[in-house]
């Protein structure tokens, strides 16, 4: 056990819990962990973290199935058309230069988050917990 | 990629799923996405670059983190919740946004 594993544990250990509460699989922040914390390469990142984010969200998902965090339907329907998603865009991957993918990918990011910001702002503003 | 940071918002904004349902269905979704994933990327990429050493280490806390994360988002008000995530999705999209 060297100091660069402890890195990957505790890293892991963030990682994984943000994942458990926000839903999201991980893989951009295991990717920096491995890149800027212990230098490894972009490919060997990316590869790596793909591989760790199938236990993470198999442990995550099942917790929230005992926990009853699950509407199953909407998860089953989410999870096939995310396969056939991910297929078809394999078959048909255009080359996109990846900084303006990253962009648009961004943008994307942080439109949602001022529009769940407004939503949340708003039951703030009704008084109302849940 | 799983995809969370797409189904997470979505949900939300369109079908009006309340913020911890939201969360807890898109990991679970994110599953067969990612196993499904995982041989087209090496397809894709002929050469597998994979450092499994690397990968047990992060797995060993990122299914500890996993399971805390989950036992905890049952007792986080759905309000603030939806306030954490506007937060994550903010901040990974200004980083995407300005250093791609």
């Amino acid at each position: 056990m060297t100091w660069s594993d402890l890195l990957l544990i505790a890293g892991g250990l963030a990682a994984g819990f943000v994942s458990g509460t926000v839903g999201i699989g991980g893989g951009l922040l295991f990717v920096p962990i491995m890149t800027v914390g212990l230098r490894v390469s972009q490919a060997v990142a990316q590869g790596t973290s793909l591989v760790a984010i199938v236990p993470t969200a198999i442990v995550g998902g099942i917790t929230h199935l005992r926990e009853g965090n699950v509407t199953i339907r909407p998860a089953l329907w989410m999870g096939g058309g995310g396969v056939v998603g991910a297929v078809l865009g394999a078959l048909v991957a255009v080359e996109v230069p990846g900084p303006i993918l990253a962009r648009v990918w961004g943008a994307f990011l942080v439109f949602s988050a001022y529009r769940l910001f407004i939503q949340g702002w708003r039951r703030y503003q009704r008084g109302l917990s849940d | 990629m799983g995809g969370g940071f797409v189904l997470v918002p979505l949900q939300v904004l369109w079908t009006g799923m309340p913020q911890r349902n939201a969360n807890a269905n898109s990991l679970v979704a994110i599953i067969p996405i990612a196993i499904a994933a995982l041989p087209i990327y090496y397809f894709r990429k002929g050469s597998p670059q994979v450092d499994f050493h690397l990968a047990l280490f992060l797995v060993v806390g990122s299914v500890l983190g996993a399971y805390a994360g989950a036992r905890l988002l049952s007792r986080i008000p759905d309000r603030e919740l939806t306030f954490a995530v506007a937060a994550v999705l903010g901040i990974i999209g200004v980083k995407e946004l300005f250093f791609p």
